[in-house]
């Protein structure tokens, strides 16, 4: 195998001190518009991480987004530890809930796995609000917040979402390039030829989804964080899933440049909308939902896709290269694989 | 007593979930898809029907099931021929599953903007507080009538299914699609009159729903779960067990609301844990 490029590596550095200095020139609604976009970016790369290289199509981790949130604010408030330190904490009770339930969803194939994925959402959001110690019905705002400097928490708050922001690009791209991700992706395509050549299909698909869990978990309680209030409603919010599915769609599934460019497209596109049509945010809804409709039927690969087809272009490719001429004549070419994805 | 009448009345109650999930269970029958924006549609049935009632005061509501119901038919007939055909022509099972979440999105959102978010609800008038009492048991005609058109609707597609030419067809064109084109059939035709007729029981009950509880444009959701509960917790395919899957469903939410007033919709959703736990493919289904 060729050794991996630096360029990707370049544009992740570039993209972390654009993110280290960015306090400094941007003011505080654009630092929030920032923050909402690097948590986005991260919720998008890690439904597609599910969805794109494992063919689960999750319709439920606004569960891990809310839990996330839950888990900062109850744990920062009881224990009076600075939120800072919990934002790991509420990665770890999105990646605890997921391996909890991953053995009864995993029984449900398809859409079915989507909708039982809606209704234990719907079963936490419901027992969330039924719990006092979670502030009911109408929420809970962050107390902790006293334990942290008030000048600086914004600051503090956007670059936690920078953070993860670019570990979930990152992560996607060194997993997919590891074995664990060709096994993953092997599975996607042809999981009974998959098996037979001795991947794990379970713990792949376990390993896929815990950490899509972790990195829900992470961003929602990053993004109550920031905003200092949550509430059941909000958290186990329906539209978490809604964007990241529409900019996985737009941009292009199953690839780690889709997230970036729908997510660009996403934030770019609203704000257009808000400005310049003041239009409110159902009608936009709706455009997105027509144009994410009109780019799954007629190019289903989304822009990076095309661009990818017209112009060749390879971007973060984690694609394999084979060895030497001399080496690669030894073993017979294996024959493409007659069938798409089994059912 | 009052745990009885609880019972009656949830038994009664899941002749609607039924309903629901009838229309679901149908389309994934024959075309292997799930319509995520079964439960938008129920809604808009809802809404149509309220539009009906403001054009023609005083006329019981019980006479535009009809109506709802050709619209619907003729909705979901064109739904399935301009978009969702093609989604189901990719041979890739996400697909559908993520255009018909993008419909219901769309749906969801346009309803808002075009009616507001305010509950509405259906005035069912003298209909909705008649009953009958049997032994001390107050019963109302209305989920009667209810169950009773549940019955009938499942009694008819069956009947459809099994026993006429259309259902031969139905049967064929959903094993094998291909083939049944060499004898003249077109499964884009025989898909779309399926959602049709998906789409028209998912709207008489949403209308018959309508005249029970309000509803927003949000509640598209509960429903396309409940509809989905019944469908899992009766076993894939099956339409007698739905109308059991139905039944327990109803009567879980009655009982959780009795013993917890505001949170049946959770004992609901606690009942198709516990059945996907053990029984992972359903009552009816085989044991694994």
């Amino acid at each position: 195998m060729r050794p991996p490029s630096l360029v990707p590596w370049i544009g992740f550095a570039a993209a972390a001190l654009a993110i280290a200095f960015a306090p400094t020139v941007a003011d505080g609604g654009l630092l929030r518009l920032l923050s909402e976009v690097l948590i986005t970016l991260a919720m998008a790369q890690m439904w597609n991480l599910l969805a794109g290289y494992t063919g689960l199509v999750s319709m439920g981790h606004q569960a891990f987004a809310g839990i996330g949130a839950y888990v900062l604010f109850v744990a920062s408030d009881r224990l009076g530890i600075s939120p800072y330190w919990m934002v790991p904490v509420a990665g770890l009770g999105g990646a605890l809930l997921a391996a909890l339930v991953a053995p009864l969803m995993f029984r449900l194939r398809d859409a079915y796995f989507s909708i039982g994925m809606w209704v234990l959402a719907e079963i936490v959001r419901l027992l969330v609000a039924k719990f006092p110690l979670f502030g009911g019905e109408s929420g809970v705002p962050l107390q902790a917040v006293r334990l942290v400097e008030a000048e600086s928490f914004q600051q503090n708050a956007f670059w936690i979402s920078g953070a993860i922001g670019l570990a979930a690009v990152a992560g996607v791209y060194l997993l997919m390039r590891s074995p664990f991700g060709l096994g993953l992706m092997a599975v996607r395509d042809n999981e009974l030829a998959a098996t037979s050549i001795g991947v794990n299909v379970w713990r792949n698909r376990f390993i896929a989804f815990v950490l899509s869990g972790l990195g829900f978990g992470l961003a929602g309680g990053a993004h109550f964080m920031g905003t200092m209030f949550v509430s059941p409603d909000s958290a186990f919010d329906i539209n978490w899933v809604v964007t990241a599915m529409f900019i996985v769609i737009i941009g292009g599934i199953g690839t780690i440049e889709g997230p970036l460019i729908g997510t660009v497209i996403y934030f770019g596109l609203r704000e257009l909308f808000n400005t310049w049509f003041a239009m409110s945010g159902g009608w936009y809804l709706i455009a997105m939902g027509c144009i994410a409709i009109a780019v799954m039927l007629l190019a289903p690969r989304g822009l990076w896709g095309l661009a990818r087809e017209r112009w060749g272009w390879r971007g973060l490719s984690v694609q394999r290269h084979p060895p030497p001429r001399d080496e690669a004549s030894l073993s017979a070419p294996l024959p493409p694989s007659t069938q798409g994805r089994t059912a | 007593m009052a745990w009885l009448e609880t019972l009656i009345n949830g038994v009664l109650l899941g002749g609607l979930y039924a309903l629901f999930g009838l229309g679901l269970a149908l389309v994934f029958g024959v075309m292997r898809m799930v319509n995520l924006a079964h439960g938008e549609f129920v809604v808009l049935a809802a809404y149509f029907a309220v539009f009906l009632a403001t054009q023609f005061p005083g006329v019981s509501p019980l006479f535009f099931i009809a109506p709802v119901a050709l619209a619907a038919f003729g909705m979901g007939y064109l739904l399935q021929r301009l978009l969702l055909n093609r989604a189901v022509a990719t041979d890739d099972p996400l697909t559908p599953v993520l255009v018909t979440f993008g419909i219901a999105v769309v749906l969801r959102n346009l309803m808002v903007e075009l009616f507001g978010a305010d509950p509405r609800a259906l005035d069912g008038g003298a209909l909705a507080t008649a009953g009958f009492e049997i032994g001390g048991l107050r019963i109302g005609w209305y989920p009667v009538l209810v169950l009773v058109l549940a019955v009938l609707a499942f009694g008819a597609l069956q009947w459809l299914l099994q026993h006429s030419r259309f259902g031969l067809v139905v049967r064929a064109t959903s094993d094998h699609r291909e083939i049944v084109r060499t004898m003249g059939v077109r499964p884009r035709h025989v898909y779309a009159v399926v959602m049709g007729l998906s789409l028209a029981f998912a709207s008489v009950a949403g209308l018959l729903l309508a005249l029970r509880t309000s509803f927003t444009p949000f509640s598209g959701v509960e429903r396309l779960l409940g509809a989905f509960e019944v469908v899992i917790i009766g076993g894939l395919g099956s339409f007698r067990w739905a109308l059991v899957g139905g039944i327990a469903l109803g009567v879980a939410q009655l009982v959780g609301q009795r013993l917890d007033s505001n949170a049946g919709a959770l004992y609901a959703h606690l009942l198709f844990f516990a059945v996907l736990m053990v029984r992972p493919n359903g009552i009816a289904g085989a044991r694994t």
